[in-house]
């Protein structure tokens, strides 16, 4: 009997439970309590005594029987949690000039890493809303030179359209349209003048631009009808124009009459803007040159099917010009995806390399560098003044406190100044934002609704904390509690590892004050360099509706006003050429060679208006020379030509034979990143669409005279101009925009390291005043002490500089690189950025260091 | 004065039991004790929680005793009252006894008409 009542044991799954939650103190007699009872129950029913006894462990799993996991009781936690919070809010009251540094600089850090991050997140979502946008890419036509040099154009001959729909049958749908053109539309009294494009069908098929009314599907297939804009909707046809708009008739430039079929709106963040899209059909019918494959005009986009073999489709579609040429042009096409060509727009020897992803990424740069400058401002100040927190932490660790838990009361401590910061933060980049806006011509709102935006603040928030607390965080809690208790902590922490970070920060603000520097003088430089042609006071007149029919009556009144020197009407901008030729021939050309020639149609007077001069030969003054066809060219097509004296030689383009009767100097015609090209300036009045008039004295009363002829002439138009040097200036928006916001920043930069340097020289200051004040007594004069205060600072700050130059001047160059035409780096940049950093720098220091230095030694040494 | 002495009814209960089984009372045995005398169940964990916390309060001490076959090896913890507990007892029955001296002779003559 005995034996068996032995064999019987506790069941050993509750028992090891037990063991494993119980608290060592009490299992001892627990687990002999519940063995007892166990045994005094199995005489009656062994497994009613096993259940029973599991019962009794589950009934033990209750506080006070359970251990404490880990190092904490958390019930003590949350009370530990209120004391750092308390803690920290009387350190935070009791230095509030120190507070007040650490707060400005995380706040001013934090707003510019918001604006900036705002920026960037709307320029990444550019293009990003086309439910296709995975398999949607645009053609590109790459113009393969005789000397290696690859133009790309989106150019596309039309009949690639055709081909790709019916040839293609991994091609799921493609449209094409033209360029951009501004024309006026009418419907009865109400007229106004609207950019868009004539495109074919599928248009809405590849783009997702939603329309709001209509059948995407019918849209654009008929010829006379088009889809407008729900902007240009509103303005036609008033608020009910959901009922209204459909079946209306609108007349383009006094000339065709259109049917509207649908209207669509356009997102914001679309980089395609128009207000509205005309099938294509009537644009084509009277341009004869769209049919041919060796003419491109059109932008090509087309959807492949899901799961369609790009790679396959890109191999069949680059020789398709080729072939169609019979390889007179050789021409390969390149796809690019859609959605990614806003931020990767320029294209190198044929590929993508770049474009605007290059500022979202020195932006990106700058936002990290800027929360990081602010968070080291933060580590420096708690590192440095460690040892007045010495003997709190020595306390804390007599009393039992564990490194872990005073690490995470500095942790805590920058978690709240982190939260404070990003509250104020946003607060400041919500009123900024209006002003931001403006500058970067953006219209960016904070959708407070969206998850995201919580998200970013939440991660600001542990990022800041953890950026500018962990370290100090690790550093403190490393003091030991005897020594510190002793004061034997001495300012606590390297200071060399401070001043490497000092030397960080002041680096980075010389690498992005001397950035600043070279991109704002490039810019300059851009905008004013003499670019071969006179461009400031050109006026700029369109030559729409009643004045394209009596362009010459036009031109003659223009001349008898007052202080208008001359006139001339051209078919594009002399600084944004738009049409170019593979077809130019003359005599003694290598049949091998293939060039893309820029061409300008002109009419009088062109080459004095533009203020260009002719190096060779005469312009088209002269009356009798302009009955046969005539050309200028340029010093570059004359130099591939190769003659001496290319005047009075022959040149055929587009089918039309005539001679050369002079050279212009060269002049721009295109941005500073490429270099000037080959043009032909052909002597054609009837293919001319814009008006320049060189004016010379009181802009006010020119412009109103100017006004006064054009309506006269032109009543059904309003009237509109524009400048030449503006629309110059207008090409190098964005370069403008960034330039201003590195200039922004780099100020930003400068003010965050000067706020630590205050905060540190006025602590070293304050660390030192008996020192200073026994120097003082013994004679030593203010500039002295200065010297001997900032001294070491300054050391650091021409240690910045000497870091920072070197990075900043390769990576400046590479910048200027991509402009084919851009100033010299001479130190001397390098220098006046390192002296304005200098300058503020010691500045900073030196207030601190004078108030130290000229205080009265009777104070300072007095106090004990 | 009554938080000095803060005492449950399950731990009024519990101590007086420790009394009651002076010089054996451990956790089986107080278990036992109660079950018998006072015919309530007693689960093991509300017991040594009741112990636990009388203990930490001063009302109750306790030390090791001897270990026994049926115990698995594991030795008896006996708990003994402490002054401070008597105290609490004493002032418990005391404010007891007050209140049934303050009710007047009249509030139980029950009479039903």
């Amino acid at each position: 009997m005995s034996d068996r009542k032995t064999d019987i044991k506790p069941p050993s799954l509750p028992l090891k439970a037990l063991r494993w939650f119980c608290d060592p103190e009490l299992l001892e007699d627990l687990e002999g309590d519940l063995s007892e009872l166990f045994y005094s129950r199995v005489s009656e029913n062994v497994r009613r005594a096993k259940l029973l006894y599991a019962l009794d462990v589950l009934l033990l799993f209750r506080p006070g029987i359970i251990k404490r996991f880990g190092q904490f009781n958390h019930i003590n936690n949350s009370d530990m949690l209120l004391n750092h919070i308390t803690t920290a809010l009387r350190q935070a009251t009791k230095h509030k000039g120190y507070t007040a540094i650490n707060i400005a600089g995380l706040v001013v850090g934090l707003s510019s890493c918001m604006l900036i991050l705002l920026w960037v997140a709307d320029e990444t979502s550019r293009d990003q809303f086309h439910a296709k946008g995975d398999r949607m890419y645009e053609v590109w036509r790459n113009l393969v030179q005789s000397n290696g040099d690859i133009q790309t154009t989106n150019g596309i001959p039309l009949p690639l359209e055709h081909v790709l729909r019916t040839q293609y049958p991994d091609v799921d749908a493609v449209t094409s349209f033209t360029w951009e053109m501004e024309s006026m539309f009418r419907l009865g009294e109400v007229s106004s003048f609207e950019k868009g494009r004539f495109a074919t069908p599928g248009f809405f098929d590849v783009f997702s631009y939603p329309l709001i009314v209509g059948d995407p599907k019918k849209v654009l297939i008929d010829a006379p009808t088009m889809v407008i804009s729900d902007k240009m909707a509103l303005k036609f046809f008033g608020n009910d124009w959901r009922e209204k708009a459909i079946g209306q008739t609108l007349r383009l430039d006094d000339r065709e009459d259109f049917e509207v079929t649908g209207v669509f709106s356009i997102p914001a963040n679309a980089s395609l803007q128009f207000d509205w899209l005309v099938a294509a059909q009537s644009f084509i019918d009277r341009s004869s040159w769209a049919s041919s494959w060796y003419n491109g005009g059109f932008s090509m986009f087309a959807t492949l099917k899901a799961g369609a073999n790009v790679q396959a489709v890109r191999d069949r579609i680059g020789t398709e010009v080729i072939r169609n040429t019979n390889h007179e042009s050789n021409e390969p096409l390149y796809l690019q995806l859609f959605r990614e060509n806003y931020l990767h727009g320029t294209f190198e020897n044929g590929v993508p390399a770049g474009g605007r992803i290059q500022y979202v990424r020195i932006l990106s740069a700058i936002a990290v560098f800027l929360l990081l400058l602010a968070a080291i401002n933060f580590m420096n100040m708690a590192t440095a003044r460690a040892s007045l927190r010495a003997r709190e932490v020595g306390m804390r660790k007599v009393m039992g406190a564990q490194r872990s838990t005073l690490s995470l009361q500095f942790i805590t401590e920058a978690s709240m100044y982190a939260v404070v910061s990003t509250l104020l933060a946003s607060i400041t980049t919500y009123i900024l934002l209006p002003y931001f806006n403006s500058l970067t011509g953006k219209s960016i709102h904070i959708q407070f609704s969206d998850p995201g935006v919580w998200a970013a603040f939440g991660g600001m928030v542990i990022l800041t904390a953890l950026l500018s607390g962990l370290y100090p965080a690790f550093m403190l809690s490393s003091f030991s509690a005897a020594r510190s208790l002793k004061g034997k902590t001495k300012h606590g922490g390297s200071s060399s590892f401070r001043h490497a970070l000092v030397t960080f920060q002041f680096a980075i603000s010389i690498f992005l004050v001397s950035g600043t520097l070279i991109i704002s003088k490039q810019l300059s430089y851009i905008l004013h360099k003499d670019i071969g042609l006179k461009r400031e006071n050109v006026v700029s007149l369109e030559l729409s509706g009643e004045l394209a029919r009596k362009k010459e009556v036009y031109m003659n009144s223009l001349r008898s006003v007052p202080d208008v020197q001359s006139v001339t009407i051209t078919n594009s901008s002399p600084v944004n050429l738009d049409m170019s030729t593979g077809g130019a021939k003359w005599p003694g050309k290598d049949p091998n060679l293939k060039i893309e020639i820029n061409v300008i149609s002109v009419g009088e007077d062109f080459v004095k208006t533009m203020g260009m001069s002719v190096v060779k030969g005469e312009d088209f003054s002269n009356v009798f020379l302009r009955d046969s066809a005539r050309f200028l060219i340029n010093e570059v097509f004359a130099g591939i030509m190769g003659y001496d004296d290319p005047t009075g030689r022959e040149l055929t383009l587009w089918g039309t034979t005539g001679t050369i009767a002079g050279v212009v100097k060269d002049f721009h015609m295109s941005s500073l990143y490429d270099p000037i090209a080959p043009l032909i300036v052909r002597y054609d009045p009837k293919d001319t669409y814009t008006a320049f008039v060189r004016v010379n004295g009181n802009l006010h009363t020119i412009i109103a005279e100017i006004e006064r002829i054009t309506k006269d002439i032109n009543p059904a138009f309003p009237f509109r101009y524009d400048f030449l040097d503006e629309d110059f200036a207008r090409q190098y928006k964005s370069e403008q925009s960034v330039s201003s916001l590195v200039n922004i920043f780099a100020g930003v930069s400068i003010f965050i390291a000067c706020l630590g340097l205050l905060g540190l020289s006025s602590f070293s200051a304050d660390q030192r005043a008996k020192e200073i004040g026994i120097r003082k007594v013994h004679g030593a004069s203010i500039s002295a002490l200065v010297l001997l205060l900032s001294k070491q600072y300054a050391t650091l700050m021409v240690l910045a500089f000497i870091v920072a130059t070197p990075l900043s001047w390769l990576y400046m160059n590479r910048w200027l690189g991509d402009f084919s035409y851009h100033i010299d780096m001479s130190i001397i940049l390098f220098i006046v950025a390192g002296l304005v950093t200098f300058i503020i720098g010691a500045l900073t220091i030196g207030y601190k260091s004078y108030a130290a230095a000229a205080a009265n030694p009777m104070k300072t040494l007095n106090e004990e | 004065m009554s938080s000095k002495y803060s005492l449950g009814e399950f731990e009024e209960v519990v101590l007086l039991t420790v009394a009651v089984l002076y010089g054996n009372a451990y956790g089986a045995a107080i278990k036992e004790e109660i079950e018998q005398r006072l015919k309530r169940n007693v689960s093991v964990g509300a017991m040594r929680t009741a112990l636990q916390r009388l203990e930490d309060k001063g009302f109750l001490e306790s030390e090791f005793g001897e270990s026994t076959a049926v115990r698995g090896g594991k030795r008896k913890r006996y708990h003994k009252v402490t002054p401070l507990g008597k105290k609490a007892l004493d002032y418990v029955m005391d404010s007891r006894q007050k209140l049934w001296d303050a009710i007047p002779s009249t509030a139980f003559r029950f009479k039903y008409s």
